[in-house]
C-alpha cells in the first residue's frame, strides 16, 4: 500500500508537471494564431506592406512557441497510456474518441497549414495565404475544443454508462458528450483566455519597442490591434469564467466548496470569503475576511439558495459509499459468474454509487468488510485540498480583473493617441507578460486539483487510475522529464528574447520598407 | 457557367452556415457564442487598427 | 455478419492503414533526420536537406499523434496495456521524438557551428531512435509481452525493460530504420539536386538491400518462434473483455494463417519486389516511383506482420489467455461506429489538403535557393 501510494503521488506529480508545462505554450498558440490571422486580414484588406511585415515578424515568435507546444503535446498523448493505464481502460471507450477526433479534425489541419503559413509566403497569393493562416487558427482552436470535450467528461461524465461485461464505462451518446454544458463553457473560457494571453504578449513587446523608440510604425499598429483584440477577449473570459463556475459548481459541489472555503453549508445570504486561511485538519478557516451577501448571488445566480459546505458534502459522500458497496461486491460476483441474475440486479440497483465504493477500496480490499472508520476516511477524501484550490482561484480571478483593467487602459491610450505621453504604461506593459500565464496555470490548478480525489468525477478515483509501475520507473521518467524540459525552456527563452531584441528589421529583404521605417522613427525622435 | 458554379458554391456555404447556426444555437449555445465572439473580436480589432492608416494619410501625425 | 464483428475487423484494417501512414510519412522524415549528417556535408547542404521536409514534417508527424489517438479510441485496452507495459521504451520513444520539432524549428535560428552541430545530432537521434523503437515494439508484439490483468482489469507488466530490447526485437528495429532511410532517400532525391541527390540515391540502395536481408532473417526467425492460437472461447462478437478465452502457444503457429490461405504469401513476396524495383527506379532517376514503391514495401511489411498475427494484437507471454485480440480489445459498438463515421468524413478531406500543401511547396530545394529565402529553416 505504501509503495502504491508513492507511485500514485509520483504519477500525479509527473502528470501535473508535464500538463502545466504544456499549458504554458498552448494558450499562447490558441490566441496568437487568431491574432496573426487578424493582422494578416488587415494586410489583405489595406494592402499596406507594414502589415505583412507585422504578420511576418510575429509569426516568427509564434513558431518558436508553437514548436514547444507540439513537442510537449506529444507527451500528453502518450501519458494517459503510460501512466494512467487503468484510467485509459476504464474510460478509453469515451475519452479516446475526442482525442482521436482531435487528430482527424484539428491537429492535421493545424499542422499541415502551419508549414504553409511559415514557408508559403512567396508561393501563395495573398488571399490564399490568409486562408491558410485562418486554417491554422481554426485548427488550433478546434484542437482545444476536442481536448476540452475530453476534459469536460472527466469533470462531469455525460453520455456514458458502466458496462459490467467489459468492466468499463461505455459511450451511450456522442452528441451528449460533445454538447455537455461543462465542455462548452470550458472550451470558450480556455480559448478566449488564450486570446488574452496572446494580446498581452504582443502588447508587452510592442510597448518595449515604443519605449525604446524602435520599429515605431510596426509597434504602434501591433499595440492597437492587440489592445482591441485583448479587451473584448478579457471581458469574454470573465463572463465565461462565471458561467463555467456556475455549471461546474452545480456538477462538482466539492470543488465549489473548496474554491470558496466553505466548511459549513452557507444559507442565503452568504458572505464571500475575500481572504481566508483554510485549515483542512480542523475543517474551518483559521482566519477570514468576508464581503457580506456577495456569495449567494455570485454562485447560485439567485438570492435565496443555500450552498452546500464541506460538512454536508462529507455526510452525503458517506451515504453514497455505503450505497455503492453492494454494487462493487455484486460486480465481483458477476465477474466470476456473469449469469448470476441476483448479483446483476443488486449491481443495477446500486451502480450509480459504484465509484464511491471504489474510494473505500483504497483502505480495504474487500469493501463489504469496510469499517465505519474506513468509510469515514474515504468520505473525508472526497474533499479536495481546500487551501491550494481556494488560493489558485483567487489568483486567477484577481489576475483576470487586473488584465482587463490593463487592457482597457491600453485601448484608451492607443485610440486617443496618447501612448507616448504615458511612458509609465509602456514601462509596465512588458511586466504584464507573465500575468496571463500565471492566470492560466492557476486556472488549471483550480479545475484539476479541485476535481480530486477523482480522475472521472464520481466514477473513478485517482488512486485506482494509475499504472502499476515501480517507484524506480517513476523516478526514471520524472528525472528524464525534468532534465529535458528544463533544457527546452532555457533554449526557448533564449531564442524568444534574442528574436525580440533583434526585432522586425532582422528580415533585411525589404530594404525600401526598412529605410522608410527608419525615416519615420527619426522623424519621431525629432518631434 | 463559372458564374453559376460560383453562385452555387456561395449558396451552399450560406446553407451550411444557416444549418450550423441552427444546430449550434440549439444544442451548443456557448459554442455558437464563441464563433460569433471570435468573428466580432477579429473584425473590430482589424478595423480599429486600419483606422491608424486612414488617419495617417490625412495628418501625417506620428503620435501613437 | 454481426455488425460488431464487422466494425472490429474494419478497425483492425484501419489500424493497419494508420501504422502504414505513420511508417511511410513519419518514417520518411526520420530517415532524412537520421541521414542528415551523411546527406549534407556542409551547413548549406544540410539546410537544403532540412528544408526539403521543413514544410511537411509537422503535418506528417500528426500520423503519429493520430495513431496514438486512434488506438486510444478504437483499441483502448491495447493503448492502456501496451503503453504502460512498454513504459521505458515508450519514454525513450517520446523523449527522442519531442526533440525533433525543436531540432527543425530552432536549428537554423542561430548561426554558430556548435549550436547547429548539436541540433544535427539531435535530429540524428530523433530520427534513428524512434524508428528502432517502432520496429522493436512490433517485434515484441510477435514475441508476446509478459502482462496479465486482475479481475477488475488493472494491468500488470512483469518483465524487465531490457527484455524489450531482445535480439529479435532489435532486428525488427533495424528493419524499420532501414526502410525509413530508404524512404528518406527517396524524398531527398525527389527534391534535391546534384551531389545531395547522388548521396540520397546511394543511401536508398544500401538501405533497401539491408532491409531485404533483415526481412528475410526475421521471416525465418518468426517461422521458428512460438506463435499463439485461440483454442477455446474468443467469440468474435463477444464483449470486449480479454479474460474469457484460452490461448496456447505453439512453434510455428504464426504461419497458420499463411498455411490456411496460401495466397497471403504474395504479401511478403511483394516486399522484395517493391524494394528491388524501387532501387532500380531510383538508379534510373525515377525517384517518385521509387518513393511510391518504398511506401508499398512498408505497407507489405506491415500487412505481412498483421496477417501472421490475426486475430492477435498483443499476446501475453506470461498469461497467454489474457492476450489481447481483435475480438476482445476494442471499443464498444457505438464508439467504433462513430469513429468510423468521423474517419470516413475526415480522411478524404485530409488527403485533399495534404496533397495541396505538397503541391504548393513542390520544386527543388538547393543550398543556393535556401540562402536567399528568409522564410527557410
Amino acid at each position: 500500500m505504501q509503495e502504491l501510494d508513492t507511485v500514485i503521488e509520483l504519477s500525479r506529480l509527473q502528470f501535473a508537471a508535464t500538463a502545466l508545462y504544456h499549458y504554458l505554450f498552448v494558450p499562447l498558440t490558441l490566441g496568437f494564431s487568431v491574432l496573426l490571422a487578424t493582422m494578416e486580414t488587415i494586410y489583405v484588406i489595406t494592402g499596406r506592406d507594414i502589415y505583412r511585415q507585422m504578420t511576418h515578424f510575429w509569426s516568427k515568435l509564434f513558431a518558436i512557441n508553437f514548436a514547444l507546444g507540439v513537442a510537449t503535446g506529444l507527451t500528453m498523448e502518450f501519458e494517459f497510456g503510460t501512466n494512467w493505464s487503468t484510467y485509459s481502460h476504464f474510460v478509453g471507450d469515451i475519452f479516446g474518441a475526442p482525442l482521436a477526433i482531435e487528430g482527424l479534425m484539428a491537429f492535421f489541419l493545424e499542422s499541415t497549414f502551419v508549414g504553409l503559413m511559415l514557408f508559403g509566403w512567396g508561393k501563395l497569393s495573398r488571399g490564399k495565404h490568409l486562408l491558410v493562416t485562418y486554417m491554422v487558427a481554426l485548427g488550433s482552436n478546434l484542437s482545444a475544443l476536442w481536448i476540452l470535450i475530453a476534459n469536460g467528461y472527466m469533470q462531469k461524465p455525460t453520455g456514458s454508462a458502466f458496462n459490467p461485461d467489459t468492466m468499463r464505462m461505455e459511450l451511450t451518446s456522442l452528441p451528449d458528450l460533445i454538447f455537455s454544458p461543462e465542455a462548452q463553457a470550458k472550451f470558450v473560457h480556455t480559448s478566449i483566455a488564450g486570446y488574452v494571453t496572446a494580446a498581452i504578449f504582443v502588447l508587452g513587446i510592442s510597448a518595449f519597442y515604443l519605449l525604446r523608440r524602435r520599429h515605431i510604425e510596426l509597434a504602434k499598429r501591433s499595440f492597437r490591434v492587440a489592445a482591441l483584440f485583448g479587451v473584448f477577449a478579457s471581458i469574454g473570459v470573465i463572463s465565461l469564467g462565471d458561467a463555467l463556475g456556475f455549471i461546474n459548481g452545480g456538477a462538482q459541489p466539492t470543488k465549489l466548496a473548496a474554491m470558496e472555503g466553505l466548511w459549513e453549508t452557507a444559507e442565503a445570504p452568504a458572505g464571500f470569503n475575500l481572504i481566508a486561511w483554510p485549515n483542512q485538519e480542523e475543517q474551518r478557516n483559521d482566519f477570514e475576511v468576508q464581503i457580506p451577501y456577495l456569495l449567494t448571488p455570485l454562485v447560485t445566480h439567485t438570492f435565496d439558495e443555500s450552498i452546500p459546505g464541506v460538512n454536508d458534502l462529507v455526510a452525503e459522500a458517506e451515504t453514497r459509499i455505503r450505497n455503492g458497496i453492494p454494487a462493487l461486491s455484486a460486480l465481483q460476483t458477476l465477474r466470476e459468474n456473469p449469469t448470476d441474475a441476483q448479483a446483476r440486479a443488486t449491481f443495477e440497483a446500486h451502480q450509480d454509487d459504484l465509484g464511491y465504493a471504489l474510494l473505500v477500496q483504497r483502505y480495504v480490499e474487500d469493501v463489504s468488510q469496510a469499517t465505519d472508520a474506513q468509510i469515514a476516511k474515504a468520505a473525508a477524501d472526497t474533499i479536495p485540498p481546500v487551501a491550494p484550490v481556494f488560493w489558485s482561484f483567487r489568483v486567477m480571478v484577481a489576475t483576470a480583473f487586473l488584465m482587463m483593467a490593463f487592457l482597457i487602459l491600453a485601448v484608451i491610450f492607443s485610440l486617443r493617441g496618447t501612448l507616448h505621453r504615458h511612458n509609465w504604461f509602456l514601462r509596465l506593459a512588458p511586466w504584464m507578460i507573465p500575468v496571463p500565464f500565471i492566470a492560466n496555470e492557476a486556472g488549471w490548478v483550480v479545475a484539476e486539483l479541485g476535481r480530486q480525489p477523482w480522475t472521472v468525477y464520481g466514477q473513478l478515483p485517482t488512486w485506482l487510475s494509475a499504472s502499476t509501475h515501480s517507484v524506480g520507473y517513476m523516478i526514471f521518467s520524472l528525472t528524464g522529464f525534468v532534465l529535458l524540459y528544463s533544457l527546452f525552456i532555457v533554449v526557448e527563452m533564449y531564442l524568444m528574447v534574442k528574436f525580440i531584441r533583434l526585432g522586425p528589421s532582422e528580415g533585411k529583404h525589404d530594404a525600401h520598407a526598412d529605410s522608410v521605417r527608419q525615416q519615420h522613427s527619426s522623424q519621431w525622435s525629432e518631434a | 457557367m463559372k458564374q453559376i458554379l460560383l453562385f452555387l458554391f456561395w449558396l451552399l456555404l450560406a446553407v451550411v452556415a444557416i444549418a450550423l447556426t441552427i444546430v449550434l444555437g440549439e444544442r451548443g449555445a456557448w459554442y455558437f457564442a464563441w464563433v460569433l465572439g471570435t468573428v466580432m473580436i477579429v473584425l473590430i480589432a482589424a478595423a480599429g487598427t486600419a483606422i491608424i492608416d486612414a488617419r495617417y494619410d490625412e495628418s501625417h501625425d506620428d503620435h501613437y | 455478419m454481426d455488425p460488431y464483428v464487422l466494425l472490429k475487423v474494419t478497425w483492425w484494417v484501419l489500424l493497419g492503414v494508420l501504422l502504414i501512414g505513420l511508417a511511410v510519412m513519419v518514417g520518411m522524415d526520420m530517415g532524412v533526420g537520421a541521414a542528415l549528417r551523411y546527406l549534407g556535408r556542409t551547413d548549406g547542404e544540410r539546410r537544403a536537406v532540412i528544408n526539403m521536409i521543413a514544410p511537411h514534417w509537422d503535418g506528417n508527424q500528426v500520423w503519429f499523434i493520430l495513431g496514438g489517438g486512434a488506438v486510444f479510441a478504437a483499441w483502448p485496452t491495447i493503448y492502456a496495456t501496451a503503453f504502460s507495459g512498454l513504459y521505458v521504451v515508450m519514454l525513450v520513444l517520446l523523449w527522442s521524438m519531442i526533440v525533433r520539432p525543436l531540432g527543425f524549428e530552432y536549428r537554423s535560428k542561430l548561426p554558430g557551428e556548435r549550436w547547429r552541430g548539436a541540433w544535427d545530432w539531435m535530429l540524428f537521434i530523433s530520427g534513428a531512435v524512434p524508428m528502432i523503437v517502432f520496429g522493436a515494439a512490433m517485434g515484441n508484439m510477435l514475441e508476446g509481452v509478459p502482462f496479465h490483468f486482475s479481475w477488475n482489469m488493472v494491468s500488470y507488466y512483469t518483465g524487465s525493460f531490457i527484455s524489450l530490447f531482445n535480439p529479435f526485437a532489435v532486428l525488427c528495429g533495424v528493419m524499420a530504420l532501414a526502410l525509413a532511410l530508404y524512404q528518406g532517400g527517396a524524398m531527398v532525391m525527389n527534391r534535391g539536386t546534384g551531389v545531395i541527390r547522388e548521396r540520397a540515391c546511394r543511401l536508398l540502395s544500401i538501405a533497401g538491400l539491408v532491409a531485404l536481408a533483415v526481412f528475410t532473417l526475421c521471416g525465418v526467425w518468426v517461422s521458428m518462434m512460438h506463435g499463439y492460437e485461440i483454442t477455446a472461447g474468443g467469440d468474435p462478437a463477444g464483449p470486449a473483455l480479454p479474460l474469457n478465452k484460452t490461448v496456447e502457444t505453439a512453434s510455428g503457429a504464426w504461419l497458420a494463417n499463411y498455411t490456411a490461405h496460401p495466397a497471403l504469401w504474395l504479401v511478403p513476396a511483394s516486399v522484395y519486389l517493391a524494394v528491388l524495383g524501387g532501387i532500380v527506379a531510383a538508379r534510373a532517376g525515377l525517384s517518385h516511383l521509387a518513393w511510391w514503391l518504398g511506401a508499398l514495401a512498408w505497407a507489405a511489411t506491415l500487412v505481412t506482420l498483421g496477417a501472421a498475427m490475426f486475430p492477435f494484437l498483443m499476446p501475453s507471454s506470461s498469461e497467454p489467455s489474457h492476450s489481447l485480440t481483435v475480438w476482445d480489445a476494442s471499443s464498444s459498438l457505438g464508439t467504433l461506429g462513430w469513429m468510423l463515421a468521423f474517419t470516413a468524413i475526415f480522411i478524404p478531406i485530409i488527403g485533399i489538403y495534404t496533397s495541396w500543401a505538397f503541391w504548393v511547396m513542390r520544386g527543388k530545394v538547393t543550398p543556393e535557393s535556401i540562402a536567399h529565402d528568409e522564410h527557410a529553416y
